[in-house]
């Protein structure tokens, strides 16, 4: 415990240099923008920021990229409100009755329980960041190679096979992306593979420019392709505050957000949508103000959403540090660019680079009351950018792209590789193919690999070894789970529907 | 209502059939690639060639699992796309042609001219979608300004700031 304390204060120290601050403050305010922005999120951002490894000390550029992540999420929040698009999926739900508030004239109502609840809520979160990220840890360091690969093979699965709307086409997905994390060389044996003789290809597809693919220059296409003719109203803004009332109605549901929300992010349960979801029915059904509830719009619906969004967004550092499994696509982003770095994470990672973890933990405490000040007072300064006309905007994000793709290796053969899969986002989206598990397929794929080779090197060839030891049974046991209940679930559903 | 549908389903489920199919060859490339891997498993009982065989046997499964469905009645659970029902293939040209003139013409132009060509290109294309006029000759003019604007800073940046290379056009790091 007071280990835990001395390592934080050093990490305030060392987040607190002015340089470190200003790189927190540039994430947050990146991220507010971004996240206000529609068309663009914090992955694709962080991944197009990717080539900055090369040059930025790994401790200012972590707590850059872990900015522009929450950050996102705060300014998520403003777009759902006022346009009823939301900036993120996790602001999904808070477009639900905030732009309802928002419609009514209680937009700077529903800004305020957004901004001051993601506030509680990112806060709470990072101090249970702060007290359990060594304990997990510190039990982390007893697993072997066998339970680590039944955790990555947990995390494939529910992101890929648990979300979404068919289990086929989620699965179909992460092969893709484990497909593509193949090319290159083999991490154990030095063996090329599935390089088709050219040599780019020889250290793997760059992340950069899958994410910015799939992610940047889909949109864009998909824009130009089907988008064109939509278009929205916004929302008038008003003053951002609340009134004696609605703090009352506001602080109990940012607790439970934040309740409902942390232990989400720390699980492999594909980001925040869930948690997200499960914080409006909570809501919704303890509230004595049900009459709101869609039709003039209830600030619990708004407060408890955002509060689980932002505990689950900073929970996934938890998983992500501790263990090196990505929980979220923008995770996955970031855990490769720690190895950029040649920086394995895992539970080693508190002993190896203790420095780099608490600064960042410190840098969160930080970059939330950065993020209060900047989506309270200055909302205003964000809403305009909703102003920017969209093929400014998009046509923009392509130059972004360009930057991040040909920043990363210098390689212009590397821009039609990101057309590619440009058009491969496109056709995605368009047959509702989930695009997250390509993108943790690619990055976990390689490590897991290497994992399960370990595990069976030390089982001696046995593939026993994965059912021999109890974590690693019982892990096996829950994937099993995750892959046979959703379909059952929706039968029993359907006959129940049907009876 | 019904026979709509019925009359816009066919197109719809010929590309379902043909990400299917996609998905199938990818899969038997992968196969036949898988071949030529080295079996060597040391320790471990499996070698560089066991991962590559269980992602195309698993990629050729579910293939042939959406290539079932699209052949039932299509996708199951599909919900409906966003926008447009069909697409504007007139708009997308001019986008793609911005992207794919940049990864041509980056090295030689350097990034900020490549970027704003590509800024204009893209630019006409949304304008296009949107329904909106492509634009005259000045309004082009204005669009190359502008998309400089964007590009110069942000390769200034990456090459001043961050000492990231970028192409450019002079031998300078200012374009």
């Amino acid at each position: 415990m007071l280990d835990t304390w001395n390592n934080l204060l050093a990490g305030f120290v060392t987040a607190g240099t002015p340089i470190n601050l200003m790189w927190a403050f540039v994430g947050c305010a990146l991220g507010t923008a971004i996240g206000v922005l529609p068309g663009i999120g914090p992955a694709v951002t962080v991944a197009m920021l990717l080539p900055i490894t090369a040059q930025v000390e790994p401790t200012a550029s972590m707590i850059f990229f872990a900015g522009i992540y929450y950050g996102a999420m705060y300014g998520g929040s403003t777009t759902s409100i006022l346009l009823n698009t939301p900036g993120e999926t996790g602001t999904m739900v808070t477009a639900l009755e905030g732009f309802k508030m928002a419609k009514n004239g209680r937009a700077g109502s529903a800004l305020a329980t957004a901004a001051i609840g993601s506030f509680v809520a990112g806060t709470l979160a990072t101090i249970l960041v702060t007290l359990f990220a060594p304990m997990v840890a510190e039990f982390a360091v007893k697993l072997g190679p066998p339970e680590y690969f039944c955790m990555m093979l947990l995390a494939f699965i529910t992101v890929s096979a648990v979300l979404g709307q068919s289990t086929v086409r989620g699965l179909t997905a992460l092969f893709i992306g484990l497909a593509l994390g193949l090319i290159g060389m083999d991490q154990i044996s030095g063996q090329v593979r599935y390089t088709a003789g050219i040599p780019e290809f020889m250290d793997g597809i760059e992340t950069v420019l899958i994410a910015v693919g799939l992610f940047a220059v889909s949109e864009v296409m998909y824009n130009a392709l089907y988008e064109g003719k939509g278009s929205a109203d916004m929302n008038r803004l008003t003053r951002v505050q609340m009134t004696p009332s609605e703090w009352r109605r506001s602080w109990p549901a940012w607790l439970r957000g934040t309740a409902i929300g942390f232990p989400f992010g720390t699980i492999p349960a594909g980001g925040s949508e869930i948690p997200t979801f499960l914080s409006y029915a909570t809501e919704k059904k303890l509230s004595k103000h049900q009459e709101e509830f869609g039709t003039t719009g209830a600030i619990e619906g708004v407060a408890g959403p955002e509060a689980a969004n932002n505990a689950a967004v900073t929970a996934t550092l938890v998983p992500l540090l501790t263990l090196g499994i990505p929980t979220s696509v923008t995770a996955a982003i970031l855990l490769s660019a720690l190895q950029n770095y040649g920086i394995q994470a895992g539970p080693q990672l508190f002993q190896t680079s203790s420095g780099l973890v608490w600064a960042l933990i410190a840098s969160l405490y930080i970059g939330n009351v950065m993020l209060l000040v900047l989506n309270l007072p200055l909302v205003g300064l964000w809403v305009k950018l909703l102003k920017i006309p969209k093929p400014q905007l998009y046509a923009g994000i392509l130059i972004f792209a360009t930057v991040g793709v040909y920043g990363m290796r210098q390689s212009s053969f590397d821009l039609f590789i990101m057309y590619g899969f440009g058009l491969l986002g496109t056709l995605m989206r368009r047959y509702d193919f989930p695009v997250a598990p390509v993108i943790v397929g690619m990055i976990l794929g390689p490590l897991a690999e290497a994992q399960m080779r370990n595990a069976l090197s030390i089982g001696e060839g046995h593939w026993s070894v994965f059912w021999d030891r109890p974590m690693s049974f019982t892990l096996l046991a829950v994937v099993l789970i995750c892959l046979v209940l959703p379909p059952v679930w929706s039968a029993v559903q359907k006959k129940r529907a049907s009876n | 209502m019904s026979e709509l549908s019925a009359t816009s389903a066919p197109p719809r489920s010929a590309t379902q059939i043909g990400i299917a199919l996609l998905g199938l060859a990818l899969s038997l490339l992968m196969m036949w690639g898988a071949t030529g891997i080295s079996s060597e498993a040391g320790y471990a009982g499996v070698g560089p060639n066991f991962l590559p065989w269980v992602v195309a046997v698993f990629l050729a499964a579910c293939s042939a699992w959406l290539l079932w469905e699209s052949l039932t009645g299509g996708y199951r659970n599909l919900p409906e796309a966003s926008g447009a029902e069909h697409a504007d293939w007139h708009a997308f040209a001019w986008v793609s042609a911005g992207v794919l003139a940049n990864a041509a013409l980056i090295t030689t132009a350097g990034f900020i001219l490549s970027c704003a060509l590509c800024f204009v290109l893209a630019v006409r294309g949304l304008r296009i979608s949107q329904g909106d006029a492509a634009g005259n000759l000045l309004q082009t003019l204005k669009d190359f300004v502008l998309g400089f604007l964007i590009a110069a800073p942000v390769f200034w940046l990456f090459t001043l700031f961050l000492a990231i290379n970028l192409p450019n056009l002079t031998g300078t790091p200012w374009l």
